[in-house]
């Protein structure tokens, strides 16, 4: 029998303080996850160097809670990954730099993990028979991108947003309709009740396939939301809530459909925050199972930011031989791809 | 006791080991590069080059500040992985007092200053006296020209160190001079010999250091503002 692999995940991206001890890329034994939501607030969206401040709060704290959870000493860890980007430069460097020390001072492998891959494989923990080829759309605050998984270490970008990602659009309409941080939630809950189909806001048709356009949406919601305002009508917040995530979704919903024809893959998978919106999942994966595919997507505490899936991705990363050097940087612009 | 400090609170680069008062090795780099890329490649050849096993380290030693407040973060949280993985002691030891240490020299007063952004300095002022050294004001945030007032105060010799690049072409006053080049800069084993002064059994305890940030986000002074309009 293969000796098990015990991974040490670390992510500090952006809001998000997290550690993780994952056993042989599937299986969960802890996930620590230290939120500053609360605290940024009111400041309306992630102030960078308070996400900083709190991460190096609580970076080795969060660490050894991981451990003592999953009842595994340092010295029985056989990597450590950690994300190095996409994200905040000054959040990514506390992750960063604790994680090199650590593996410096204990002699293991360090693994570098891109944080968005990172998303794409908390879907090996939703689905124990999930392996590629599969199609992923990758939907968060930063990336709206439709990729292929072609093989565990090997993706192949078919197209992205031009402008805003699904998840910055669904902050700024929260933000325009005084909703708090972070928005995709505060919208999803208001859309509860709406009607869908009050309002029509148009998503830009672009002549590339697989890419997609949120800015117009954008702009036409808050457009509407003025007009009304300055006729000093009243508008029906949950229509509008509904309208525009209807609008976002039936976009995301057909590039997918039309990238799962061209590859003819059997599964889809989401990831990214984005990805614990029900409405999306419960759309997608209809429009999935018309074509004769399956979607899959993360449990809610994977959805967002985690260590688990920096620990996943980590593991087959280790077991393909990539081995990151002591002097890796952080990427705050990291692509997919 | 075997002490590993690390100082990134400046664009310097400095780590050194030292053993029961005495210097064992120091490494400084002062070419601009990142802390985030030079530092564990760097310690890591410190540590072959002297042949001593990383694992019998018993002390951590730290400068927590004031400084660029990503490179303070880079050296704390380097430092207290470390000190976490060997089980040893993490002490934080104030950057400018650090500075103080470079120059153990009665008669003068001493004045580390860093940059603090805006034209602005982190000023604070140090005599040895009887081999000890003293206080006579803690950090503050102050202007070229209070700092060089401040360092002028006091009737007699005073040395500025730190980070004094844009001093150098200045009329600084009277009394008030630039320390040596290669004492001005921050140097990691006065971050350990402080520390292996300083240290106490609460050093055990290697969570929830903070570095001396002294300077609160420009986020939070602006949301402060706003709500007292």
């Amino acid at each position: 029998m293969e000796k098990d692999i015990y991974i040490l995940g670390i992510e500090s991206s952006c809001d998000e303080t997290a550690a993780a001890v994952v056993k042989n890329g599937r299986e969960v034994l802890s996930n620590i996850i230290s939120s500053q939501i609360v605290i940024h607030r009111k400041f309306g969206g992630v102030v960078p160097e308070i996400a900083s401040r709190k991460h190096i709060e609580n970076i080795m704290p969060v660490i050894d809670e991981a451990l003592s959870e999953a009842k595994v000493t340092l010295d029985q860890i056989d990597a450590i990954a950690v994300t190095y980007g996409p994200g905040l430069v000054g959040a990514l460097l506390v992750g960063l730099s604790a994680a090199k020390s650590l593996a410096w001072a204990t002699d293991k492998p360090l693994i570098g993990v891109n944080h968005l891959e990172g998303h794409v494989f908390a879907n090996f923990l939703a689905d124990a028979e999930l392996e590629p080829p599969f199609l992923a759309l990758v939907v968060s605050g930063g990336h709206t991108a439709l990729l292929k998984v072609t093989s565990y270490n090997s993706f192949e970008l078919m197209g992205q947003t031009r402008d805003d990602a699904a998840g910055e659009a669904f902050d700024k309409i929260a933000r325009v309709m005084g909703l708090p941080y972070p928005g995709g939630p505060e919208i999803e809950r208001l859309a509860i009740g709406g009607n869908p189909n009050a309002l029509v806001f148009p998503v830009a048709k672009l002549d590339a396939p697989y890419e997609f356009s949120f800015s117009g949406v954008k702009s036409a919601v808050i457009n509407y939301l003025h007009k009304e305002e300055q006729g000093k009508r009243e508008v029906n917040r949950s229509d509008v809530a509904a309208s525009f995530q209807q609008a976002i979704i039936n976009a995301l919903c057909k590039e997918t459909v039309a990238a799962l024809k061209e590859t003819g893959y059997k599964k889809v998978v989401l990831a990214g925050g984005v990805s614990a919106n029900k409405t999306l999942q419960t759309e997608l994966a209809k429009a999935a199972k018309k074509v004769g595919a399956e979607l899959v997507h993360p449990t809610a505490i994977l959805c967002t930011d985690n260590a688990v899936m920096i620990a996943c991705r980590g593991y087959f990363m280790y077991k393909a031989g990539v081995r990151s050097p002591l002097d890796l940087n952080a990427v705050p612009s990291l692509k997919l791809g | 006791m075997l002490t590993l400090a690390i100082d990134t609170a400046t664009k310097v680069c400095t780590i050194a080991l030292a053993r029961d008062g005495e210097i064992l090795a120091e490494y400084n780099v002062n070419v601009g590069l990142t802390h985030s890329e030079g530092l564990l490649p760097q310690i890591k050849q410190l540590m072959e080059r002297t042949g001593i096993d990383k694992k019998s380290i018993e002390l951590l030693a730290v400068s927590m500040g004031p400084g660029s407040f990503t490179g303070l973060r880079i050296g704390l949280a380097t430092a207290e992985a470390m000190a976490y993985s060997w089980q040893c002691m993490l002490h934080g030891v104030d950057t400018l007092k650090a500075l103080a240490y470079n120059i153990p020299l009665e008669g003068v007063v001493l004045s580390p200053v860093l940059d603090a952004q805006k034209g602005n300095y982190y000023q604070a002022i140090y005599e040895w006296v009887d081999g000890a050294l003293v206080e006579h004001e803690a950090v503050s945030v102050v202007s070229k020209d209070e700092m060089l007032a401040k360092a002028a105060s006091y009737g007699k010799t005073c040395l500025l160190l730190g980070e004094t690049k844009r001093l150098e072409t200045m009329d600084l006053g009277v009394n008030v001079k630039l320390a040596p080049k290669s004492l001005r800069m921050p140097k990691a084993s006065s971050v350990a010999l402080l520390a292996e002064i300083e240290h106490t059994d609460e050093d055990k305890k290697i969570f929830g250091l903070e570095p001396y940030y002294i300077r609160r986000s420009e986020a939070e002074e602006l949301w402060e503002k706003r709500q007292q309009k």
